[in-house]
């Protein structure tokens, strides 16, 4: 299976994303951010730039949950990314969401990705119809 | 346009886009009907968590259950434009805070009328600031106490147990009572449904732990005529259990003279402006604090959640003027059924809850069965038309003991019983029962409603 059979929904895809080099992410058709432990960006591919209007180099190395989406900083995706890392458990779970791409308000599923003992945890977008 | 050209706007237009994302309050642009145009992330931060269905469709819809004022303050502004309403406080949630450190407590909404087809609303999580403001006020309120010229007061000992220890002229003068009083509760200076014995021991409870208890509110004289009073209690510092009698003082002043300022402010602030009755910010503010005693001396509390029926189908059919009346109707009826000490207020479009300290489960069903009997005994007229209304409720009771059962757990066990009092046909009320698994899993979904 190559990079672009990946789906939004592909079952344990935390470890099959950390294999991809950034220009196979930007071959995604869902929006990925990855950040690391500090909350900084590291990843944010093609799709996600398209649909929020920046481009990575205003992204990367930004804390994701106050300078690039602060949308999401709440107890819905923010603090489960926090209490995974406290209590040292995974999380994979996917929530209906409303992003502010543009300004425009868009349905969107989030899926909330984040393993114990690896660097990158993920959120990604996927727009619902 | 050149490249060149081309590239500098895109550029300009990505930081635009950027400086909104990043702007730290919530902007929404909707029609006047609520539906969102435009929004900015912070406002999706601080309303999804709102949301049932993970939507962000309409501003009104998405805060429907917490400031169902809103559409009407809209449609009520007639100019075509112009500040709706400024920095309108917008209580989410009683216990949410500590279970989620994120979940604001306080939104502040402001709305300026752009035309006549769109809103402008500004949003901003206030809860810190409301926080400060109120502990403030509290000082305003003990600094009031001790500086405001004092025409007359009654100073009067309490024992460890809240019982006057002895009699003076001042508690003469000022209440009417004669020495005989030694020895009776300090409550003897309150209303009888104004206050519960439990509540007595809160206020001497309160004042060791902050030095003082500051309360104002009616009271009553020996010859039973009634007063506004502002009364501070205080633990006298020196003493001794083995030798003094005397643990507390207590000064009662006569501020009937004032009552008109003092309520007005109270009610600006904690009436709901339809119906009358406490709203959100009071009753959150009250249970908070009742929760919070409860656990610090156990004892039973309950909390009951009333829903008018099919309110929607009355305001259909009758229109919005009559669904008003319906709700100043029902608001009458809860405030003169239930006990003065009771907190009733407007939580919802259609939902009151109302909290019975020091009350038990069946306690509150009987009272809450006569408030359900009573509503639906006749029908309310409203411009000649007969209006049918009955309402369901549910009950949930804290024991004190749980130190879990938060406000909100609370809150969610009355809910739950509610939606089973609508699923089994309404007009009736249900108490909360653990459900059979150990999870607080809803018995039955919202839909019911």
């Amino acid at each position: 299976m190559n990079a672009t059979d990946l789906s939004f929904a592909t079952p344990g895809l935390h470890a099959r994303l950390a294999q991809l080099n950034a220009d196979q992410l930007d071959g995604l058709d869902f929006g990925v951010i990855g950040f690391d432990a500090d909350t900084n960006v590291c990843q944010y591919n093609q799709t996600e730039a398209q649909a929020a209007g920046l481009t990575a180099p205003r992204v990367l190395g930004q804390p994701l949950f106050t300078n690039v989406a602060p949308c999401l900083n709440n107890f819905m995706v923010a603090q489960r990314f926090e209490d995974a890392q406290d209590d040292d458990t995974s999380l994979d779970d996917t929530i209906d969401y409303v992003l502010t791409l543009r300004m425009r308000p868009v349905k969107v599923a989030l899926r909330l990705l984040s393993e114990p003992g690896s660097a990158v945890r993920y959120v990604l977008v996927q727009r619902r119809p | 346009m050149s490249a060149e050209a081309c590239a500098v706007l895109a550029a300009e237009h990505e930081a635009m886009i950027q400086f909104l994302y990043l702007a730290p309050v919530g902007l929404v642009q909707t029609g006047t009907d609520g539906e969102i145009a435009m929004m900015n992330p912070i406002s999706a931060q601080l309303l999804m968590p709102l949301q049932r269905d993970g939507n962000l469709v309409n501003l009104f819809d998405a805060l429907e259950d917490v400031a169902p004022e809103l559409r009407n303050l809209c449609a009520a502004f007639t100019r075509s434009n112009g500040m709706i309403c400024e920095g309108l406080h917008i209580h989410l949630n009683g216990g949410g805070g500590a279970r989620h450190r994120r979940a604001p407590q306080v939104l502040s909404i402001s709305l300026l009328k752009l035309d006549d087809t769109r809103l402008m609303a500004v949003l901003s999580d206030v809860s810190e600031q409301v926080r400060r403001e109120r502990q403030l006020r509290q000082n305003d309120a003990w600094l009031n106490a001790l500086l405001t010229s004092i025409t007359d007061y009654a100073l009067v000992g309490l024992d460890r147990d809240g019982r006057i220890c002895e009699w003076n002229e001042t508690i003469g003068r000022v209440t009417g009572h004669p020495g005989s009083v030694i020895g009776q509760p300090y409550s003897v200076f309150y209303p009888s449904d104004a206050c519960t014995p439990d509540q007595l021991h809160d206020r001497l409870r309160d004042a060791d732990q902050n030095g003082w208890s500051l309360s104002e509110g009616p009271s009553v004289r020996a010859d039973g005529s009634l007063f506004w009073s502002s009364a501070m209690i205080s633990p006298l510092p020196d003493f001794d259990p083995q030798v003094d009698i005397t643990a507390y003082c207590m000064v009662v002043r006569d501020i009937s003279d004032k009552r008109e300022a003092i309520e007005s402010r109270r009610k600006s602030v904690y009436c709901d402006h339809l119906t009358g009755v406490a709203n959100r910010r009071a009753f959150f503010e009250a249970a908070e604090l009742e929760l919070h005693r409860n656990r610090r001396r156990p004892r039973p509390t309950a909390l009951i959640l009333f829903d008018a029926d099919h309110f929607k189908r009355i305001n259909d059919r009758h229109g919005h003027p009559a669904g008003d009346a319906v709700l100043r109707h029902l608001g009458q009826l809860l405030a003169a059924t239930f006990r003065q000490v009771d907190v009733v207020a407007r939580v919802g479009g259609e939902e009151f809850a109302v909290l019975l300290p020091s009350s038990t489960l069946d306690g509150a069903l009987a009272v809450g069965e006569r408030l359900r009997q009573l509503v639906a005994a006749r029908p309310l007229l409203v411009d000649g038309m007969a209006i049918d209304i009955t309402v369901s409720a549910g009950i949930a009771a804290s024991d004190g003991v749980d130190e879990n059962l938060h406000l909100d757990a609370l809150m969610k066990r009355a809910d739950q019983a509610l939606y089973a009092a609508k699923a089994a046909g309404r007009n009736r009320i249900e108490r909360w029962t653990p459900p059979p698994s150990e999870s607080d899993q809803s018995p039955t979904t919202r839909d019911a409603a």
